[in-house]
């Protein structure tokens, strides 16, 4: 927000009615205020912030199917994970599956953010029909990938098998690299199209004097590209990198469908592998430890992002 | 801003362009030929590049034995009644976030946003027992509130941010006049404010009608199922893997909201980036 608004220097003074009471009509518009606020908050309470504060302290307790009222059991559910290999895997799981998605989706979506800023014909129709994978159901893309990446009739290995790459059809969903390498290719093309806007609105907002000024010194692409348009869009870039590290973290739709987290364990990322145990093995206890963790986990990055959106609230 | 008068800066430019967009569209025609095909013609290796025979049998079939229409509708109710329920919360919210002024207003606000980060699947592990304590499991009215995870935060914040560009003069022009801010707000403000407020909507309606993890869980009965699970349950069993279906289905699931998105891209965009990018 470039202006506030609601603080310019010309606007004229609020003189209250001389009607009114003294102090009256301000807190009268308080207390308006806060009941405006106050469906929301309740739902907010109700929905959000009570099963998260519940969540919070389930962790401290032994809660499964055979124990039909939570045990209080301190921080052994903690002590106990740390030490399990396969929740220590599951980190390892999403830190890969969050940093390649994160990386591959705003470089590309930077890209072609760049592209769609040069003007040819044809360019806004571009632009809106890139939006598609991001408006896709996260199920509907996980069919598609599934069915790009079918071992016997998908289109991947036929085109793999005709260039030779490969001798036999692979069936890469049952490998641990392929099925790995298909849940991060199906959430990059799902993100590509949202950071493309967020760089598209950046460049808008790119002052082309410069760069004609730049190119008038002698700059080629590469210089303008490094020295103008990257640290023009920086701000825009961290705001992105967060965002994207954040929805990678949550990303729960498009791998279980795809993968349901397998084979075995290889895509079983965080957020899966809470909604495993706690939703097919029933051990809620435990599924909400392994949420602590990841809480603490988007806590850095969430911290971050709340500052960028708060700066401009007054 | 490039300079493409030189060889190979056409060359690296077109190159690009070339390679993310094939990797972008390349599905969705992929998708769009598959559902098209005959069986016949879809299980081959070497699949063909265009349907040599294309028929509509795949759409015909979903939308005529299976259980498609009732899971769209099913999706459509809960997604239209979740995505006013939150339209209506956020308007309010951001109304009251934006121009008034009242102890806690800021931490409770920041409180809110910060609602985005907490893992939705580690909510779904209270909400499930305390829907089960409330009778709310398995029912339309549970899932539609708990939508209010996924959108509740952003829209606020979308709408806070539309209101607070609105002028304070105009709000204070009508107090003057002796209007109450209840009326104010109805018949002055809201008047002006639809196309941000529909956004909110399309962005609510949105993430329900996209959602698996809430769905797949919250509801379990097979005539409330919703589109995502649904198509999950129905078209991909490792057993009996019907693509053709999957992805006519797929499309059609897609359909309601490219419809929506293609009217309001513009707004859209503007409100999911607003406050990004300054």
């Amino acid at each position: 927000m470039p202006t506030d608004i609601t603080h310019t220097a010309d606007a004229p003074a609020f003189r209250p009615s001389p009607h009114a009471k003294r102090g009256g009509l301000r807190a009268g518009q308080a207390r308006f205020g806060i009941l405006l606020l106050l469906p929301a908050l309740v739902a907010f309470c109700l929905i959000v912030l009570s099963p998260f504060v519940q969540a919070l302290a389930l962790s401290l307790y032994k809660y499964t199917i055979s124990t039909p009222e939570p045990i209080f059991v301190g921080f052994s559910n903690f002590t106990k994970l740390l030490s399990d290999p396969t929740v220590r895997g599951s980190f390892v799981t999403t830190a890969i599956y969050v940093f390649f998605t994160t990386f591959f989706s705003i470089t590309l979506g930077l890209a072609w953010a760049i592209i769609l800023n040069e003007p040819f014909r044809g360019r806004s129709a571009l632009r809106g029909i890139s939006l598609l994978p991001w408006i896709m159901p996260a199920t509907v893309s996980a069919f598609i990938f599934g069915w790009i990446f079918n071992s016997r009739y998908g289109v991947l290995n036929a085109v793999a098998l005709e260039m030779g790459l490969i001798e036999y059809p692979v069936a890469w969903l049952s490998t641990t690299s392929g099925a790995m390498m298909a849940v991060v290719m199906t959430k990059v093309w799902l993100s590509i199209p949202l950071f493309m806007s967020f760089f598209l609105a950046g460049l808008a907002s790119m002052d082309r004097e410069q760069i004609e000024a730049a190119r008038v010194d002698g700059a080629g692409n590469y210089r303008v590209l490094k020295d103008h348009i990257l640290p023009h869009l920086r701000p825009v870039l961290l705001v992105v990198i967060v965002l994207g590290m954040i929805g990678n973290l949550q990303q729960f739709d498009s791998i279980y469908a795809l993968t349901g987290g397998g084979p075995v364990r290889a895509t079983s990322v965080l957020s899966v592998e809470v909604y495993r145990r706690a939703f097919e093995q029933w051990d809620i206890g435990m599924a909400a430890t392994i949420g602590v963790l990841w809480v603490a986990t988007i806590l850095p990055p969430a911290y971050f992002y709340l500052r960028q959106l708060m700066k401009g609230a007054e | 801003m490039l300079d493409l008068s030189t060889r190979s800066a056409k060359i690296v430019f077109f190159g690009v362009a070339a390679i993310i967009g094939f990797f972008l569209f390349f599905p969705v025609y992929w998708t769009v030929i598959s559902a098209l095909k005959t069986d016949q013609e879809l299980y081959q290796i070497i699949p063909t590049a265009y349907p040599h025979k294309p028929t509509l049998s795949h759409f015909w079939t979903a939308l005529t034995d299976g259980q498609l229409p009732k899971l769209l509708g099913n999706s459509l109710f809960v997604s239209l009644s979740s995505a006013a329920f939150n339209a209506t919360l956020a308007t309010y919210a951001g109304y009251s976030f934006a121009k008034y002024r009242y102890f806690g207003r800021k931490p409770v606000m920041m409180f809110m946003l910060s609602a985005q980060m907490f893992p939705f699947g580690l909510l779904l592990i209270t909400i499930y027992p305390m829907y089960v304590e409330w009778g709310l499991l398995d029912t339309r009215l549970g899932l539609i509130l708990s939508y209010i995870v996924f959108a509740l935060p952003v829209a606020t914040y979308m709408i806070y941010s539309y209101f607070s560009q609105v002028p304070n003069e105009l709000i204070e022009a009508a107090r003057a006049d002796g209007a109450s801010d209840l009326r104010i707000f109805h018949t002055i403000v809201l008047p002006i404010s639809i196309p941000p407020i529909i956004t909110v909507f399309l962005y609510s309606f949105m993430w329900s009608w996209n959602d698996l993890l809430y769905s797949l869980t919250l509801i379990v009965s097979d005539e409330k199922r919703t589109v995502a699970p649904g198509l999950l349950l129905t078209y991909l069993n490792e057993t009996n893997a019907d693509w053709g279906g999957a992805m006519a289905a797929s499309l059609m699931a897609a359909t309601p909201v490219i419809l929506g998105f293609m009217f309001l891209q513009r707004y859209f965009i503007q409100g999911v980036t607003a406050g990004a990018v300054k």
